[in-house]
């Protein structure tokens, strides 16, 4: 169950944690594009090198990254076989008789799973290494400029940093749930259907009823300290730029030119 | 008895800010008693009890109860059994409720060990009885009661599963003081009556005094001591390095003693006190 807790931010002081967090968010959306350029296995491997050593340097556990990517090899192993009845191209591999396995649907699947693999890296390094709070401050100065056009920059930032602070409150209560409902002879990993399906029912409705009443305390609680999203505020914290946070964008977008020539020229 | 012998807990292990909730913890809990289990805030004790039915496991040492052996980085088989001998009502266990109604509520965990609809229903308008939920709650949805009955009726879906030891964290916070009262009142009963083994994490030191045999002092994950309650509430010198507050009873006893009037040491409530004096005059 502690998996789930992937990625929260770990306290820690490395060159990663100190780096900006508009420059973070922006690095990283420019690494999520570079995975999505079909830049071929050298380009991933460029791509992987260049996370892992940012990893090596933010001090990030590669377990704890494996453990995020647990969950999905259930999702994996689906693809797989959705690719082994669909794709039909490629050489052949294996004659099963009933079943023919060509090289492209294995191939097309691994494309996947490195893909997402390294997402999840770059999303967790993020998330490990910047305060909640910072990433929302970073997400609202970088919403700013769309101000003009009527984003609600501030909101969605409020909205963003509520929710992150709930994950781990949220996560919590679930497993007090659980231990509640064990306590009282249910059973979360074995079971029959109807067992399953009633053990399920006894875990969600509890949530859902706690996170409604934690949602109405929270709205109280601002309200009454005089919350109003549209009141011009200003800020404790102010973000400022540094050489390393520029270095930082300049690499992410180097990084995405060297896909780009790569997919091209491949 | 249950055992705990060097036992030890620590939560997010792989992680930098890894807690040792726990550290080496050696007790005996005896059975057929009411054991506090007593500490600060954040000393072990809602960990110490979740081991009890191995909601936790111990990251090192072994737990005895109830004829289980729970050791460290061992799978134990049947839990349930033992989740079923083994009651735990929880600290804010008002949310557990889901079912549409209160009696279903507290049917739910004698169904979940294998009880037939009926003797289920039985045992939960039983239990809601004791708790002091009256028949007109029954049909009522358990999402739109009070907190304290919310509580009630949480203690009475632990209680309708009839376990042997039942141990309750915290049971009384946010409980009115009569409602306290009462609900303390029904765990002695089920202890004097039933035989049941009561252990009860509480910050009241008057319900200690009052209701328990033994008490434990937790403080940062170690065991300080165990001792029997009167006994406990004597000892000046640990009470004040601990910074725990004694009983009326107790500080009425010492300042009594303080002005030369001696006080008969098994006299241990203000009734008996009130009695002692009269005879006295
Ligand atoms: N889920 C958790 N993850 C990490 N640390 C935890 C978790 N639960 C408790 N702890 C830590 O373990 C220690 C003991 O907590 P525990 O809940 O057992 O204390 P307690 O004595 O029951 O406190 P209280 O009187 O406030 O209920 C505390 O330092 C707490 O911060
Ligand atoms: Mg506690």
């Amino acid at each position: 169950m502690n998996n789930i807790v992937f990625g929260k931010y770990i306290p820690l002081d490395t060159p990663i944690h100190r780096l900006d967090p508009r420059a973070k968010i922006l690095a990283m959306l420019i690494a999520l594009v570079a995975i999505f350029i079909p830049a071929g296995w050298y380009g991933y491997g460029i791509i992987a090198v260049v996370i892992l050593f940012v990893i090596h340097l933010s001090k990030i556990k590669l377990k704890v990254i494996f453990k995020a990517f647990k969950p999905m090899i259930f999702m994996m192993c689906f693809l797989l076989v959705i690719n082994v009845l669909s794709v039909k191209e490629g050489a052949l591999l294996l004659d099963l008789g009933f079943l023919e396995i060509y090289s492209k649907a294995i191939i097309d699947t691994l494309y996947i799973i490195v893909r997402l693999l390294l997402m999840i890296m770059i999303t967790t390094i993020l998330t490990m290494t910047t305060k909640p709070l910072d990433l929302t401050l970073g997400i609202e100065y970088l919403l700013t400029p769309f101000k003009k056009i009527g984003v609600p920059a501030h909101e969605i930032a409020m909205i963003i940093s509520i929710a992150l602070r709930f994950i781990p409150t949220i996560i919590e209560e679930t497993m007090r749930i659980m231990n509640s409902q064990k306590s009282r002879g249910v059973d979360f990993e074995e079971g029959k259907l109807k067992e399953k399906i009633s053990a399920i029912i006894s875990l969600i409705v509890p949530l859902f009823s706690v996170s409604l009443l934690r949602a109405d305390e929270l709205a109280n609680a601002m309200e009454a300290r005089g919350y109003v999203p549209q009141a011009p505020r200003t800020r404790y914290r102010r973000l400022k730029y540094e050489r390393r946070d520029l270095i930082l964008v300049i690499g992410a977008f180097l990084l995405l030119a060297l896909m780009i020539t790569l997919a091209i020229v491949i | 008895m249950v055992t705990f012998k060097e036992l030890s807990y620590v939560y997010a292990p792989d992680m930098p800010y890894k807690t040792t909730a726990l550290d080496r913890v050696d007790l005996d809990i005896t059975e057929g008693k009411i054991t506090a289990i007593i500490g600060k805030t954040g000393s072990g004790k809602s960990t110490l009890v979740q081991h009890l039915n191995a909601l936790l496991l111990p990251t090192s040492g072994t737990l005895e109860i109830e004829g289980y052996t729970i050791k460290a980085g061992e799978k134990t088989s049947k839990l349930k059994e033992l989740r079923r001998k083994v009651g735990l009502v929880f600290q804010f266990s008002e949310y557990q409720l889901f079912e549409e109604t209160i009696i279903k509520d507290v049917a739910f965990g004698p169904k979940n060990f294998g009880v037939s609809e009926e003797e289920a229903l039985e045992r939960a308008k039983k239990a809601l009885e004791l708790v002091g939920l009256d028949p007109s709650y029954y049909q009522r949805s358990p999402l739109d009661i009070s907190g304290g009955q919310k509580r009630r009726a949480a203690i009475a879906g632990i209680l309708a599963i009839e376990p042997e030891i039942i141990v309750l964290d915290e049971p009384t916070a946010g409980l009115d003081p009569k409602g306290a009262k009462e609900m303390i009142g029904l765990f002695a009963m089920l202890n004097k009556k039933m035989h049941k083994t009561i252990i009860i994490v509480t910050h009241d030191n008057e319900i200690v005094y009052d209701f328990a045999d033994d008490v434990t002092l937790l403080d940062g994950g170690k065991v300080v001591c165990k001792m029997k309650a009167h006994d406990f509430f004597a000892e000046r010198e640990l009470l004040e390095s601990h910074d725990i507050y004694r009983p009326r009873i107790v500080y009425l006893k010492e300042l009594l003693k303080d002005k030369g009037i001696m006080i008969p040491d098994d006299i241990h409530t203000l009734a008996d006190l009130a009695a002692f004096w009269r005879d006295h005059e």
